[in-house]
């Protein structure tokens, strides 16, 4: 069948109008092109902004404080990707066997994409910071995900008078959002209120003061919860009376909020009870609920010591305790499950639950049929009897 | 024996009603997905308390439950009908004409085929023969698209079809503008009626009259209709019957390459290898990726084959969309919005809305969709979820530089926001939540060239009307906007369609196994 004259016999020839459709495609055909072009070219655009994974290198470790060290990547595989200052990427790491991963915010300055830089404070009990801090050096390589993450300065609707209140390890999204504004000599009043638990143990301690004393649209304010005997700063939290003797009227203001869980959640009550709508708080998530069991609607009968089984449909079991998330025991028995923001708000790492129950935290950010069918964002799930899903 | 009868790649309204379509239908089939969700364009996302719904507009094609139309049927076969629940609406859409010479122009048809005449009549009276003239042809021309002609053609029966089809036969391949200038001599009236133009996404001069009169007649006729939960609750209840049949899928699994055998006279797909390097057997490949995907990269053979360099010819990149996804700490009525569908132009000449089209410059025709006019569920008690956007195309955004990209979508943002809020004032004061998505989004998110949301053009010539099925790989399909019409119901419906063929030929080729 020859496909020059296709449809000659055709009875649409009577319908009006068909004919010279017929002949306009045909012309067309002398014209346009074969679509070769586009060969390769979705898929470059794409990794240009938003590349599935990024190769990345330790090219320097700086020591910040006792507890804490900035790493500086660089890329092995084409330029880094532009990220907005808040955001995060999730790094994937080989610690004694075990493919996990955890999100770190990157901390420099997107104005320049030589490198990113990430600030890791050790975390008690972490697995993950512990063997960073201990045992990365220069010359290490990653794989990480690209940038991600919601928590930034939106133009369209934050406005021009942020308010960030930092607790520890918030101070490196901080740090970006700062020298971002600063760098790009934006329009905007930034007051940073960071609190910390020691003198001592300050991220960016220095570099935070020098730019506030270079520029008046940047105001720093340090807030020492455990201070040493002598030390004559602002001390005690971040409550709703320190916040309004720092700022005055919070109208009109974006609050920005980064740090330890505990830290998130007071900071948050404060601004309610000072009437700050939703709009205006932007909160960073961090991690799963550590204490999955002291949450609303945990149920009563199960303790986080218990232990239960996993079933992986169509690949195999494994025992996991109650307490621990359900990425974190998929990882450690050798079953890989796409993640990065490790928190409950990505939706990656989704999985499906065929039997038995899990407990979805309020951090699990689930869609309404999520739950009709069986869905739950992984990173935050326990599993709070036999179970067996699906991914 | 293979490891599965059918491969689909790609859980898009196409990809999952193929494969739910297939393995309910006894074909072992793989599903593969490489984003983490099933639906492609039919998803959700969450920000804060709102769950934004990413594409879906309204909903055709159901028809009542006293009046059920296709795809009530559809989605009963599919097993979703009892998965799934429906919200109607009450309007098709509202439309405001502020092109500053004119007298401003505010038009709301409701979901009524008598109410449709009666709106139109009061505000043009003038024209009140010909409106009944024009619907009464919209509605005789749909149904003898349905009925009238796939049957003359099956029969290829030409006497049939002139004598059972006459309006099509002088209609039927007209363009939408010459049918408006033969009956109206408004121009108000006109653009009023050839709003729906932007869900095909060319302008009256380059669409068939016969789109728009089906769509103004289905939407009329058998409603628009919202889906509980989103589009993002039907691809999920798509998977579970799916899953329910037994069929397998695997997310973050791309696929690299369609493999084909070419021991037989022409290239045979035979399956596909995965981005991990999995190969995996089949005997039928049907891939809900664009087509320019398909052909141009999956496809293992050395050079694409000549018949498809020669269908692409022919054929453009359609147009993207510009969307800004937009949860409101305001209910629709502290807002002014009245229903779920407003079109806004700043102009009557739709040349002009497309031209804009292909630029940066501030659009001239916009829609705001507000989902919780109709159905509450969609957002929490005294807010609002709205998409506000415009049609765009890809390329004006492939050129910019990376790092100059949120500053700029950023920018375009605010020119839409700024033209919504002076009909809906108070809007940008009443952001709780947002994201914006460009044409780029669309492309990362779809994997499609220049982010196209709807296919190729959907000019007259893109019809299957003019096209034959592909024949130079065997056992491959295209399934979706690409290989037939964009939107929902045309995507919905193409995957049952697919399978059924490669239902048969499976069948076929066990009774023959089966005979030796």
């Amino acid at each position: 069948m020859s496909n020059t004259s296709p449809q000659s016999d055709d009875i649409l020839n009577s319908v009006t109008g068909f004919q010279e459709g017929m002949a306009r495609k045909q012309q067309r055909e002398e014209t346009g092109t074969d679509k070769s072009e586009f060969k390769g070219k979705v898929a470059n655009d794409i990794a240009k902004l938003h590349p599935k994974r990024l190769q990345l290198e330790v090219s320097q470790v700086i020591e910040d404080t006792a507890s804490t060290k900035t790493y500086r990547l660089i890329s092995t595989a084409g330029p880094l990707p532009p990220f907005q200052a808040g955001q995060y990427i999730n790094l994937f790491v080989n610690i004694d066997g075990v493919e996990t991963a955890r999100p770190y915010a990157i901390s420099s300055c997107p104005t320049q994409r030589d490198y990113y830089d990430l600030t890791v404070k050790l975390v008690d009990g972490g697995f993950v910071t512990r063997y960073l801090l201990d045992e990365v050096l220069a010359g290490q390589q990653f794989t990480a995900t690209s940038p991600m993450g919601t928590f930034y300065h939106n133009p369209i609707f934050h406005g021009e008078d942020l308010v960030f209140l930092a607790g520890g390890s918030g101070g490196a999204p901080a740090r970006s959002m700062i020298e971002s504004v600063l760098n790009r000599g934006l329009n905007i009043n930034f007051h940073l209120i960071y609190g910390n638990s020691y003198e001592s143990d300050v991220i960016f301690k220095d570099l935070f003061r020098d730019l506030a004393q270079k520029h008046d649209n940047f105001t720093l304010t340090e807030v020492i919860s455990r201070p040493t005997e002598g030390y004559e700063g602002l001390s005690g939290h971040l409550n709703a009376d320190l916040i309004t003797s720092l700022i005055g009227s919070a109208e009109g203001k974006t609050f920005y909020i980064c740090g330890p869980t505990p830290f998130n959640e007071f900071c948050e009550a404060q601004l309610k009870t000072l009437g700050v709508k939703n709009k205006r708080i932007r909160i960073e998530c961090n991690g799963p609920p550590k204490k999955p069991s002291c949450l609303e609607n945990w149920p009563e009968v199960v303790s986080e010591e218990d232990e239960v089984t996993v079933k992986v449909q169509g690949k195999g079991e494994f025992k996991a305790k109650v307490g621990e998330p359900l990425l974190n025991s998929l990882e450690r028995n050798g079953y890989f499950v796409e993640n990065a923001c490790r928190s409950g708000e990505c939706s990656l790492c989704r999985v499906k639950v065929i039997e038995g129950e899990v407990f979805n935290p309020p951090e699990a950010l689930l869609r309404k049929s999520d739950e009709q069918f069986g869905w739950v964002h992984s990173c935050v799930a326990f599993p709070t009897t036999d179970i067996e899903i699906l991914y | 024996m293979t490891d599965y009868d059918a491969i689909v790649i790609g859980a898009g309204n196409g990809g999952l009603t193929a494969a739910t379509a297939l393995q309910r239908g006894g074909a072992r089939t793989l599903l593969l997905e490489r984003h983490n969700i099933p639906g492609g364009c039919a998803t959700s996302f969450v920000r804060g308390e709102f769950e934004f719904e990413v594409a879906l507009h309204q909903l055709s094609g159901l028809g009542t439950e006293k009046k059920p139309f296709i795809m009530r049927k559809i989605f009963a076969d599919l097993g979703v009908m009892d998965k799934v629940e429906f919200i109607e609406e009450g309007e098709l859409y509202r439309i405001l004409v502020n092109d500053g010479v004119n007298p401003k122009l505010d038009v709301t048809l409701p979901a009524s085929w008598s109410g449709i005449h009666k709106v139109l009549k009061e505000h043009f009276p003038a024209q009140s023969d010909s409106i009944d003239k024009f619907l009464k042809l919209c509605a005789d021309i749909s149904l003898e698209s349905f009925m009238g002609v796939p049957r003359a053609r099956k029969q290829k029966d030409e006497a049939l079809l002139k004598s059972s089809c006459p309006n099509y036969i002088k209609y039927g391949q007209q363009d939408l503008k010459s049918v408006l200038d033969e009956f109206f001599d408004d121009e108000q009236i006109k653009t009023v009626l050839a709003a729906y133009w932007c869900y095909v996404g060319l302008p009256p001069s380059q669409i068939n009259f016969i789109d728009l009169a089906v769509m103004l007649y289905c939407y009329g006729a058998f409603k628009p209709w919202h889906i509980v939960g989103g589009s993002q609750a039907l691809s999920s209840a798509l998977l579970e019957s799916f899953l329910e049949a037994g069929g397998e899928v695997r997310f973050n699994c791309s696929v690299d390459k369609i493999l084909t055998s070419d021991s037989l006279d022409k290239p045979t797909a035979v399956g596909v290898r995965t981005e991990f390097g999995e190969e995996i057997s089949s005997e039928w490949v049907i891939s809900n990726a664009s087509s320019v995907l398909t052909y141009g990269e999956l496809l293992d053979t050395p050079t694409m084959p000549k018949e498809i360099q020669q269908d692409f010819k022919s054929r453009e990149i359609g147009t993207s969309a510009f969307c800004l996804y937009i949860g409101l700490d305001r209910t629709p009525e502290e807002l002014g919005i009245k229903n779920a569908s407003t079109f806004m132009c700043n102009t009557m000449d739709e040349e002009l809305m497309h031209d804009k089209m292909s630029t940066m410059d501030a659009p001239v025709a916009t829609m705001l969709t507000c989902y919780n006019v109709d159905d509450p569920s969609f957002a929490p008690p005294g807010k609002s979820q709205v998409s506000l956007l415009c049609l765009q195309y890809g390329e004006v955004w492939d050129s910019m530089a990376p790092e100059d990209y949120a500053q700029a979508k950023y920018k375009f943002a605010d020119v839409l926001i700024d033209q919504a809020e002076k009909i809906f004032p108070g809007l940008r004061d009443s952001i709780e939540e947002i994201e914006v998505a460009t044409p780029l989004t669309m492309m990362r998110y779809l994997n499609t060239p220049g982010g196209a949301i709807y296919g190729f053009r959907q000019n007259a010539q893109d019809s299957i009307l003019y096209r034959k099925p592909y024949r130079s790989v065997d056992n491959l399909q295209v399934v979706g906007s690409w290989n037939g019409v964009g939107g929902f119901q045309p995507t919905y419906m193409a995957g049952p369609a697919i399978a059924r063929i490669v239902l048969k030929t499976l069948k076929a080729k066990k009774e023959e196994v089966a005979h030796v």
